[in-house]
């Protein structure tokens, strides 16, 4: 479904006050569904700190995680009339950067191991692409050498383990959230999060006994 | 044998850089976000109408080699000629008679 969602635009989003927040949400969702744009400019006011700063945990990337998070909107307005409610309307925005950014993940390794090969095969005098680099000259500090590391053994993760230790860690979501945004059990959920932190802890070790 | 992932102050470090991790995580996007996603939609909705006629078309063309098809096909199938009833009618329908000999 292509834009089946045409947006009327109004000076005012009449939310009732003092309602809770998923009452909100749901007041959010209905207008949304109507057309409203201030609705619609409600929701990317009200989430597009979380959802850009989910995408940037996985990506590490300002413009990526920006090109996510507009993705993300985009596909709400998209697909908002599809929006049963079953799920909290954060656990969907969230469900929807992580498995945005780790599509771009996925595509942004396909494009580099492609331009290793053409590069063996002599298709290319270019360079290799170098990894983004995000180092602030503060980054030579030791602390921030041992933080840098740690988000290059995270990206390292299997991409459950990944989204289920940044959900944790950096949007510091609950485990019955994460499970909800992952659609499994907060045993599952437990479970990847120990794997997650012993394989971490694992990498980080040596860096650990020169400290 | 001691487990170097539980060795004390390692505890204390892991925690220390768990929590600036966090810190770090409290980023967010460039001023004016809603206008860009606003002009993302726009951008979409002007391809989406950019690309309708396009696929209306196709069947258009498609409607239109049929009706040719069938204009240029005539009424319809030549009626089949019916099995013989006998081994003479056959004779006749599909042979040209042979005068007798004198």
């Amino acid at each position: 479904m292509a834009y089946s969602l045409l947006l009327h635009a109004t000076s005012e989003l009449p939310l009732p006050a003092g309602t809770s927040a998923s009452a909100a949400d749901a007041a959010l969702v209905a207008q949304l569904q109507q057309g409203n744009e201030a609705a619609f400019r409600t929701l990317v006011a009200r989430f597009q700190d979380r959802v850009y700063s989910t995408a940037f945990s996985l990506l590490r990337s300002p413009e990526e995680a920006e090109d996510v998070a507009q993705e993300v909107f985009v596909e709400v307005y998209q697909t908002i009339g599809q929006f049963r409610g079953e799920a909290a309307l954060s656990t969907w925005l969230y469900r929807l950067a992580t498995s945005r950014a780790l599509q771009h993940q996925r595509r942004q390794s396909t494009r580099k191991r492609f331009a290793f090969f053409t590069s063996l095969l002599g298709f290319t005098n270019n360079l290799l692409p170098e990894p983004p680099d995000h180092a602030h000259p503060q980054a030579l500090l030791e602390g921030a050498q041992q933080l840098q590391q740690l988000q290059q053994q995270i990206s390292r993760l299997p991409p459950q383990q990944q989204v289920a230790f940044t959900l944790r860690h950096e949007q510091e979501l609950s485990y019955e959230e994460i499970a909800a945004v992952l659609g499994t059990t907060v045993a599952a959920v437990e479970s990847l999060l120990f794997r997650a932190r012993q394989t971490l802890r694992r990498h980080l070790q040596p860096s650990f006994r020169h400290v | 044998m001691s487990n170097p992932d539980f060795r004390p102050g390692s505890d204390a470090q892991w925690t220390d850089l768990l929590r600036q991790l966090g810190r770090q995580a409290n980023v967010q996007p460039q001023p004016f976000f809603y206008t860009r996603v606003h002009a993302r939609l726009a951008a979409g909705q002007a391809q989406a109408t950019a690309w309708l006629p396009a696929w209306v078309r196709r069947p258009a063309y498609a409607a239109l080699l049929g009706a040719l098809v069938l204009a240029v096909s005539g009424d319809g199938p030549a009626p089949h000629p019916g099995a013989p009833a006998s081994q003479y009618d056959g004779y006749h329908l599909s042979q040209p008679m042979q005068l007798a000999p004198r």
